[in-house]
């Protein structure tokens, strides 16, 4: 299977913010979750790979072509869902459907009104009415009646009730399905992420701190609890990022299994990607200032690692 | 392209209402002038003035030609408000969707122009058949110098959409009203230079048959010549689409 979405060193420059040679890949088939905290860069990806702005330096492939080539066709097979619904307050389901049939050459009219009533929304209702979950729900009903192959949502379940994101974490589920279907989903909600995703970006300051396979990911990593007179003892090349603790301190390591092996007497637990997106923000926190080559990964830490057990 | 074109039309929708009531009340006052123009107060007045401010039967007609523009040329003006287009797609933020559909830059900034031409379409074509019932009607008006009248204004108003179009791309969502005031400004300013020999003369002192006469001069230029507007309106036109294509590829998610 290839590549649905792949980034080679994408920059865009701000002047305040820089998208600093972003490189990922999404494989088709597979759900990915975009994470970062508010400002890290995720929209600016998004709004990237969609070419509603252009990129200073790098390349962008969709579906294995450069979007450069032609960006408004690769978008038939794009269904997008923004934070925010964008479509205008007056219109309702029927107008909508007016205007997307008339836009998308695949646009299932069927479908969209079939989506219409699975998700209780009124089609004779405007849109300015509907609360916040109708208003994402009407995008994604939106998304997937053009047939898409790709979904790219923005923090779509950001403001919603547990019930309303579980709901559309099932709606996602069905879609991805079928074999040639993916998604690409932007969230700082890393609980859904870990219910729904199979590979995970990680951005952070318009840089990619972590990307893979997010069972790895969570598999590699492990929160190691111990007293802050035993912090010292501990391998630097391990530690990601240690913060005080209910008793003592928390240290984030790269790799767990390596740490038990080493640390039999010391507690390690399994993380979330919570902990992982807290840890990681935190460590370039406190590095701020310091000019740093921030390229951690899963595969980097072993070869730290292996570097000093060598050395030992 | 099309679908962009409906949402736009959407958008439109409080005013094609208001541009009903208008057409409605402009064919009524219209028909009423008209017929008092030949059988009631306005012939009597015409005749009043042509025996004693010594004005000829042409200068009465031209007198009527003027007062049937203004009222022709409303549903004209009240249509084509390519503004509103904007201040809506700014106030929802649908330039995020917009951007999102397989459409490209230049069929997306395309779609906007072809709903001002769909809105002055509709616009001349009222106008069209009020003028058709107006000449049935009546000797005053002849359907052959109100198409070049009408011809005339549509194509301003025309120049004034693209104005409109252009600047509203330029200063941004939200900035509507400064695109509306500096299209006015542009046209005004145009009118002026181009014009500006003529427009001097109307300062100096003038006897009445020379006011007469550059009053006549004016309307002739709208019913005879509306060809170098509407030359000019597609002009303007066709400068105005390449330069906003050029400004909303350059400044993304505008349009």
């Amino acid at each position: 299977m290839g590549n649905v979405i792949e980034l080679k060193n994408v920059t865009k420059d701000y002047g305040d913010f820089k998208l600093d040679h972003v490189s990922f890949s999404v494989p088709e088939g597979s759900v990915c979750g975009f994470i970062g905290q508010n400002g890290a860069g995720k929209t600016t990806t998004i709004r990237l790979l969609l070419d509603v702005i252009g990129a200073d330096e790098g390349e962008i492939f969709l579906f294995g072509e450069n979007i450069k080539n032609d960006s408004a066709r690769l978008r038939e097979d794009i269904g997008v869902v923004f934070d925010e619904m964008g479509f205008h307050e007056f219109m309702t389901g029927k107008d909508i459907n007016i205007m997307m049939k008339n836009i998308y050459k695949n646009w299932d009219e069927k479908g969209f009104f079939d989506y219409l009533k699975r998700f209780s929304l009124p089609s004779r209702k405007k849109c300015g009415d509907f609360s916040r979950g109708m208003r994402m729900k009407l995008q994604i009903a939106v998304a997937l009646s053009h047939h898409a192959r790709l979904l790219v949502m923005d923090e779509p379940t950001s403001g919603l009730d547990p019930i309303v994101r579980n709901e559309m974490l099932q709606i996602f589920r069905e879609f991805v399905v079928e074999e040639d279907h993916t998604i690409l989903l932007s969230s700082h909600i890393t609980g859904d992420l870990e219910k729904l995703a199979d590979e995970v970006v990680f951005i952070n300051g318009g840089k990619i701190v972590l990307s893979g396979n997010k069972d790895e990911i969570l598999e590699k990593h492990g929160l190691l609890k111990c007293r802050k007179s035993e912090l010292s003892s501990i391998s630097e090349a391990l530690i990601v990022n240690a913060q005080p603790g209910t008793f003592g301190v928390e240290v984030l390591v790269k790799d767990r299994s390596v740490c038990k092996k080493m640390y039999p007497e010391m507690v390690i637990e399994p993380v979330t990607l919570e902990d992982i997106m807290l840890f990681y923000v935190n460590r370039s926190c406190n590095e701020s200032g310091k000019s740093e080559e921030n390229s951690l990964n899963t595969s980097d830490a072993g070869n730290e690692f292996a570097t000093e057990e060598k050395e030992r | 392209m099309r679908g962009l074109i409906l949402k736009d039309l959407m958008c439109l929708r409080k005013q094609l209402i208001i541009f009903s009531y208008i057409v409605v009340s402009v064919l009524v006052l219209s028909v009423m002038y008209v017929l008092s123009a030949k059988y009631g107060n306005i012939a009597l007045a015409n005749e009043g003035m042509m025996m004693e401010n010594g004005m000829s039967s042409i200068d009465i007609r031209n007198l009527s030609t003027w007062v049937l523009s203004i009222f022709l040329l409303l549903p004209i003006a009240t249509v084509g408000d390519a503004a509103t287009i904007f201040s809506e797609d700014g106030k929802a933020g649908f330039s995020a969707v917009s951007a999102s559909l397989p459409l490209s830059v230049e069929k997306r900034v395309m779609a906007k122009y072809l709903t001002v031409f769909v809105m002055f379409g509709i616009g001349v074509l009222t106008d069209l058949l009020i003028i058709s019932v107006l000449s049935a009607l009546t000797d005053i008006v002849s359907f052959a110098e109100f198409f070049g009248m009408i011809i005339s204004a549509a194509s301003l108003m025309s120049i004034y959409g693209a104005l409109v179009i252009v600047f509203c791309f330029w200063l941004g969502h939200g900035k509507e009203d400064y695109a509306i005031f500096c299209s006015c400004g542009v046209m005004v300013l145009s009118a002026v230079l181009l014009n500006f020999r003529k427009i001097k003369t109307l300062f100096a002192p003038v006897s009445d048959a020379q006011g007469t006469q550059a009053f006549d001069t004016f309307i002739n230029f709208f019913k005879q010549k509306f060809y170098v507007l509407f030359i000019i309106a597609l002009i303007t036109m066709a400068v105005s689409y390449f330069v906003s294509v050029w400004i909303a590829k350059r400044k993304r998610g505008v349009v």
